[in-house]
């Protein structure tokens, strides 16, 4: 828990709180201010919206913890303030609100405008709305209400002028909280039915790429055509068991991208062809926590280029399914994983001449990037 | 949709950051205006042990400036650029560019260095500061460092920062009355992350052209030869083609419309903004 | 706004400000997430990372086993259904708790209990999930293939139902008459309604009234308590559902979820009342869902521009279950019997199936059905029009049905009851200045940019009454709609109704219409809704049908109770009860007048002073109401017209101008009317460029946020200009039309227009909605290839 001192609606309040308590549910839960709503708990919608030392902000994005010293003006609060009755009667007037949900968000940041825009035109109140949804007017009683009242807007009791934010408290190092407490969970049996690859759907996304080794073919698939080498060089990738007669390798695969992390824990099926110089790990590992369960295949093929080089071809296809697939945004993990395939495929060459390869850090993970970056920009930041 | 368990701490300057992070170990991660940070941590996409939060760190909401070059604090605010409360090393850019991040009550809280630290590629800053030639400035167990932001900007959402190390600022350096500027971003709407964004940079004082790529799902490409594009603007397509080749169709085309239009203003008769 | 246009109080067509506002404004509203009861628990929802799949365990985490509930522990609990009469349809049994498989992604699996939603989703992370992965279906058009797995195994294939629209003519020889046809391949994207407040609920045991009571935002509080009750093994008389403030519904609110029935059981097994608010990510991926539709639909017409005949084949993708009470038939037998549209032709057929895919159900969304229906419709009619020759507007104004024909039977025997359609095209046609805009589009404009125009026009049935909702055979019909009417003893009145106002100012509007009966001052008239223990039973809201039958119940609840006001009022004034009215708040006999408030004082506080044959039942009065002679419905109808300006490097939309002329027959209150319009057409505006909910091959939803999903801001939505008709529909009480719905119609029929009269020149069309950046993109690209090709 941390202690935080804070001014609401006047009240100067003590609360103790769970760091993860965002402002919204403190102000909900712990304040009863029930005018906070909640629309979207990830900063998009403005429903939470209050005046944070006079200025709009969301509630739902930060965090009680770190609201220690702020002045906080909600909905409740405006009872005596003119500017405030001036735009409650027009947006009655104007009917700009019908189910009232998005309403609270709405006046704090037409609070806002109309003090810090005055005679905004309605292009310019149009695009400061744009960080409040509202499902129901279609904005326009809206935008007319904060026009009319921010072409003449009543003058404001003195106290309300700038909210003041209370002395700087101090610093108050939070004690340190019992840690979660972590469900016991049965080691997953071992599988006892043979072990066969997923199947990728029709859609699953592709990255290849090629790499030329100043090894002649032979002599570098003698070094690659080895699990635990392949391993090694697979960042993020840990092995735990192989079986060699299934070909089967167990282990964990961590995988971050900036602050989001997963770590994949499954199995692969491995397998070479000698004779084409091919090698193949198809296989799959679920993360618990996002319940998130990722499919690859990773195809690699060595071919000789002329008598002292040859060619290395990855191709790697995967899908994900599951919390962490959700999202739009599928080009930025195609992105991280190119950057994984062209770290493997590095590390690989380097294994195929012999260089020592460590490729345990944690893929796309502060290590990773790490050792992607040049020794010069590593100088420069004094990694 | 509540994040996951995590310890806070605050700390008082950045030096006190720096010991914290050193303390918390790996999976310690600082939070500044947390505008990008806590959305992912209420999803819990993002699980640290512990946040250490610098927002009370004076010292990292100060500005700095020197004959060349403006000194900004990684904890000063998007909305303190665009209520130009801070000085600027531009002939004015900077303002409007604040302006069209997100909205209103994100620019309030949102930092510069966190947005440069987030990475998002999608994000403003590290595509305009990349094109204005920002260093990075960090700040670690054995002392500040600074290198050119190019280098410091290394993956989606990923930069060249070990954990127990802080962004303390972004040195900008000045441009002059003759530099040409311009910024172009394409959003689906208002506020929203941009589809396709680009700037162009023109310094004759100083002899530097430059071009960014942004909003690629990728770190921001920066354009070998800038020089090419300003000549003819057009040529803004098959540089995108070149240089961003995994885009589909539809998106090459955004980018390259986007790039040419900042070359297009960059060109232009700029209003130098008071 | 002038000050004489503000008013407090006023009856039938005044501009009242809304009761509704103050408590609104001032922070004190109270939805469901500020429901407060002592040791109430949160939950939270396991819910399936899949979107099909056999479950092979699920294990309870040691620490805290008992606060973790699967189907299993759910002991005597029914699944959902929502089965239709309909021949061939397949119901599906919607357990409250996925039982032996998942069938779409955030199916939930596990309720977990905990103090807080935080520690409650930590519980629900602890919990260990197996799933055997089954292939997926999730695109429609292939939920019949051969090799499609079965989403529900006893079924012979995936689909929900089969029907068939015909009507007019044999189609063959209207097809081998035309001149011209149009064949047209249309999408529209499976969206979220998305209200700003998700659903919740808060569910209690009272032990001593043996009573269930449910705190949910609810559109229709009375059948969802009997499917509340029926899922639980509960008599009726043991759930009352209170709705309080609601946070926008649009359909969504309409729905018995698993989640509801699922709190219901844990507050009777644990003894504590519970509480579950759903977030934007369960929102998005797991529930609410609508309106993915699929035509091949093409058009045929005379060189004259007579249109001939319309023929369809159309898919609903109704997902994996069939949603209580609508159920999953409703979006795709009502294609059939809209699609034929406010036109008057000889031919028509439509054939419709409704496939079950591994997402979730689709849910009824305003304008159920009839916003793809217009789209198809109106875009198939502008390719006509183009073919022709002819103005679409114009080609438009030839083929609707006309003033002279209503009220007028359509070609599937809807019953249209009155009105002047192509009136509304003119008018819109002169306001958005249809003549300016061809000039315009003459010359190239400065900024590159390409102008188009675009109408479209729809009648929107409203207010469907038994003979209509009596054919589906789904577990509810509308009969009589009801109100109660009671004057308390100070002389305030109560108005009682079973609907739900959530947004569209009932409390002030049903006000307005007891004002006109009654004359009590709108501040004097309580509305009391949404709470089945004060309420008399109501289908609810849903259909655009509260301001005809609901405000025809309180008028008619109203005018019993001035029946007998009078005869208590006659007697206190000595004077024949024929000679007495009720006006303005009194009963008036010549200059003689006695309030309603002394009435009710001798009713309730000196019944000494009451006539001897008094009626016993007193100052309060419930009375049903249906729409006489026929309860088809009303009618209202509107034309959208707009102008957009398309950049063909960007592919951006932007709306220059948009008007909407629209008939909605008497307005009980113009001010929320065009509040219900506006808000219609910025739902209307994000259907036609920026909702999408996407899916990737295995049914993995690709929008779980805000950031994903794009709901339009202000800045997205235009300033449009309303033009009122307002022709009386001559079966409700006061001449109103339902039109709640209406504004999302035709606005991405209207937009599409625009941008394929903007693109034309480039040889595009577009038949698929969101019309996002990419889609022009890649359809001026397709284009401007295909005419390479051809060229070469």
């Amino acid at each position: 828990m941390t202690t935080v001192t804070l001014t609401i609606n006047g009240s100067v309040v003590t609360r103790e709180v769970q760091p993860r308590t965002h402002l919204a549910d403190f102000l909900r839960e712990d304040m009863q201010l029930t005018s906070v709503h909640l629309g979207c708990e990830h900063g998009v919608c403005g429903a939470c919206t209050v005046l944070v030392d006079g200025a709009p902000q969301r509630t739902c994005i930060d965090f009680a913890a770190a609201a220690d010293g702020v002045s906080i003006r909600t909905i409740e609060s405006f009872d005596d303030d003119p500017v405030m009755a001036a735009l409650r009667r027009a947006f009655s007037v104007h009917h700009g609100l019908q189910c009232g949900y998005c309403t609270p968000g709405v006046l704090a940041t037409a609070y806002d405008i109309v003090t810090r825009l005055p005679g905004a035109d309605p292009a310019r109140i149009r695009e400061e709305l744009a960080g409040n949804l509202c499902r129901c007017t279609g904005y326009a009683g809206m935008v007319a209400a904060i026009h009319e009242v921010a072409a003449n807007p009543p003058s404001r009791p003195a106290d309300a002028v700038r909210a003041e934010p209370l002395a700087f408290a101090g610093v108050k190092r939070a004690s340190p909280a019992a840690p979660a407490a972590v469900a016991a969970r049965a080691a997953p049996e071992a599988d006892s039915a043979p072990y066969a690859a997923p199947t990728l759907p029709a859609d699953a996304a592709e990255i290849a790429l090629s790499e030329i080794l100043d090894l002649p073919a032979d002599k570098a698939w003698a070094v690659l055509r080895d699990v635990e080498t392949v391993a090694a060089c697979l960042p993020g990738a840990t092995l735990q068991a192989f079986d060699a007669g299934a070909g089967v390798a167990r282990g964990v695969f961590a995988v971050a991208i900036g602050p989001m992390r997963a770590s994949f824990e499954g199995a692969a099926k491995v397998s070479f062809d000698d004779g084409e110089r091919t090698g193949r790990i198809g296989g799959g590992g679920e993360d618990k926590s996002s319940r998130t369960r990722a499919d690859g295949q990773l195809d690699f093929a060595l071919n000789a280029v002329d008598g002292g080089r040859s060619q290395l071809d990855i191709a790697l296809r995967y899908n994900v399914r599951g919390g962490l697939a959700q999202f739009s945004r599928g080009a930025v993990v195609a992105e991280a994983a190119k950057l994984l395939i062209g770290e493997f495929s590095g590390n690989l060459a380097k294994a195929a001449a012999g260089e020592a390869v460590d490729a345990s850090a944690t893929a796309g993970g502060i290590g990773f990037a790490l050792k992607a970056l040049s020794a010069r920009i590593r100088r420069a930041f004094g990694l | 949709m509540k994040a996951a368990r995590f310890d806070y701490v605050r700390a008082v300057d950045a030096a006190d950051a720096v010991r914290c992070l050193g303390a918390g170990g790996p999976q310690t991660k600082i939070i500044a205006g947390g505008q990008s940070l806590g959305p992912m941590l209420n999803l819990r996409l993002a699980r640290p042990d512990k946040l250490v939060d610098i927002r009370r760190a004076a010292d990292l909401a100060a500005v700095a400036a020197t004959a060349d070059a403006v000194v900004y604090g990684a904890g000063i605010t998007h909305a303190a650029f665009e209520d130009r409360l801070v000085p600027d090393a531009t002939p004015g850019w900077l303002a409007p560019i604040a302006r069209g991040i997100a909205y209103r009550a994100v620019r309030n809280k949102g930092t510069i260095g966190g947005s440069v630290v987030h990475a998002d590629p999608a994000a403003d800053w590290p595509t305009v500061l990349l094109a204005l030639g920002a260093e990075a400035l960090t700040l670690g167990p054995a002392g500040p460092r600074a290198a050119p932001l190019a280098d410091f900007l290394v993956g989606p959402f990923q930069v060249a920062l070990a954990f127990d190390h802080l962004l303390t600022g972004l040195r900008l350096p000045k441009r002059g009355p003759h530099a040409r500027w311009g910024y172009w971003k394409f959003c689906r709407k208002t506020g929203e992350f941009a589809k396709a964004a680009a700037a162009v940079l023109h310094d004759p004082d100083r002899g530097e052209t430059r071009a960014v790529i942004g909003a690629v799902e990728r770190t921001p490409i920066l354009v070998p030869d800038a020089a090419e594009l300003l000549a003819d603007p057009r040529a803004a397509a098959d540089i995108v083609a070149r240089l961003a080749p995994e885009r589909a169709p539809a998106a090459q085309r955004l980018h390259a419309e986007a790039l040419e239009r900042a070359a297009r203003l960059a060109l232009a008769p700029q209003e130098i903004a008071a | 706004m002038a000050e004489q246009d503000l008013k407090t109080t006023g009856g039938v067509g005044a501009r009242v400000l809304r009761k509704e506002d103050d408590r609104l404004l001032r922070g004190r509203g109270q939805f469901v997430g500020d429901v407060r009861r002592a040791d109430m628990l949160d939950v939270a929802f396991l819910r399936s990372p899949v979107a099909h799949g056999r479950i092979v365990a699920v294990g309870k985490p040691d620490h805290a086993a008992d606060l973790v509930f699967t189907a299993a522990d759910l002991a005597g609990v029914r699944p959902i259904r929502a089965d239709s009469t309909l021949p061939g349809f397949r119901g599906s049994d919607q357990w409250p708790l996925a039982t032996g498989k998942v069938r779409h992604v955030g199916e939930p699996i596990a309720a977990c209990v905990a103090a807080s939603r935080a520690e409650a989703e930590d519980l629900a992370e602890a919990v260990r999930l197996e799933i055997e992965e089954l292939p997926a279906v999730v695109d429609m058009r292939r939920a019949r293939d051969a090799a499609a797995p079965l989403i529900h195994e006893h079924w012979a294939e995936n689909v929900f139902l089969e029907s068939t629209a015909v009507g007019g003519e044999p189609l063959a020889p209207l097809k081998a008459a035309a001149a011209v046809s149009a064949t047209l391949q249309v999408r529209t994207a499976r969206q979220s309604m998305a209200p700003i407040e998700g659903r919740g609920t808060v569910a209690e045991w009272d032990e001593r009234l043996g009573m269930l009571t449910f705190t949910t935002g609810q559109q229709m509080p009375h059948v969802m308590r009997s499917g509340l009750a029926g899922c639980l093994g509960l008599e009726e008389g043991q759930v009352r559902l209170i709705s309080p403030d609601v946070g926008g519904g649009f359909g969504y609110k309409g729905i018995l979820t698993q989640e509801d029935v699922t709190l219901g059981w844990l507050a009777m097994h644990l003894g504590r009342p519970v509480r579950w608010i759903e977030d934007r990510r369960e929102q998005l991926t797991a529930n609410a869902n609508c309106r993915e539709h699929h035509y091949d639909i093409s058009g045929y017409a005379s060189a004259e521009g007579d249109l001939l005949a319309i023929e369809c084949a159309a898919i609903v993708d109704a997902g994996a279950y069939s949603a209580y009470p609508f159920s999953a038939c409703l979006e795709g037998a009502q294609v059939g019997s809209i699609l034929p549209g406010p036109y008057d032709f000889p031919g028509f057929k439509c054939d419709t199936f409704s496939a079950c895919t591994n997402k979730p159900g689709i849910l009824p969304y305003r304008g159920v059905a009839r916003t793809g229906v217009c789209f198809a419709l109106e875009l198939t009619m502008d390719a006509l029009a183009r073919q022709i020759g002819m103005e679409p507007s114009q080609f438009r104004i030839r083929n609707l049905v006309r003033p002279e024909q209503m009220p007028f039977d359509n070609i599937v025997k809807k019953h249209f009851d009155s009105g002047d359609y192509p009136e509304a095209i003119r008018q819109a046609e002169a306001a958005i200045d249809l003549a300016g805009v061809r000039l315009r589009q003459a010359r190239p404009e400065a900024d590159g940019r390409r102008i188009g125009i675009g109408f479209a026009i729809y009648c929107e049935q409203a207010a469907h009454g038994t003979s209509v909702y009596s054919g589906w055979g789904i577990p509810f019909v509308p009969g009589f709609e009801q109100a109660t009417a009671r004057l308390t003893p100070d002389g305030g009145l109560e108005v009682r109704v079973g609907a739900h106002s959530h947004g569209q100012g009932m409390e002030t509007s049903l006000a307005q219409v007891a004002n006109e009966v009654l004359g009590v001052p709108v501040p004097k008239v309580r509305v009391i809704h949404g709470d089945t223990s004060m309420t008399p039973y109501s289908t609810g809201t849903w259909g655009s049908r509260c301001g005809v039958m609901v405000g025809g119940a309180v008028a008619t609840a109203c005018e019993a109770l001035a029946e007998r006001a009078v005869a208590i009022g006659a007697h206190l004034l000595q004077v024949p009860a024929e000679d007495a009215a009720v006006v303005d708040g009194c009963v008036r006999s010549g200059a003689a007048s006695v309030s309603l408030a002394d009435i009710a004082h001798a009713w309730y506080r000196r019944p000494q002073d009451l006539p001897g044959d008094v009626d016993p039942g007193g100052l309060e009065a419930t009375q049903g109401y249906r729409m006489a002679p026929n309860d088809h419905g009303t009618f209202s109808y509107a034309c959208h017209a707009c102008v957009v300006a398309v950049d063909p490097g960007l592919g951006a939309v932007e709306i220059l101008d948009y008007v909407i002329v629209e008939d909605g027959g008497t307005l009980l209150n113009p001010l929320i009317v065009d509040g219900q319009i506006l808000g219609g057409l910025a739902q209307g505006v994000g259907t036609a460029l920026y909702e999408e909910m996407r899916f990737d091959a295995s049914g993995q939803p690709l929008a779980s946020t805000l950031a994903d999903y794009h709901l339009p801001g202000a800045a997205e939505v235009p300033d449009a200009r309303i033009i009122h008709m307002m022709t009386p529909s001559p079966y409700s009480r006061f001449g109103q039309k339902g039109l709640g719905e209406g504004g999302a119609i035709a606005p991405p029929a209207a937009i599409a227009n625009a941008v394929n009269d903007a693109l034309h020149p480039l040889g595009v069309r577009i038949t698929e909605s969101p019309i996002t950046p990419e889609r022009v993109l890649d359809a001026i690209a397709a284009a401007s290839s295909q005419t390479k090709e051809a060229a070469e």
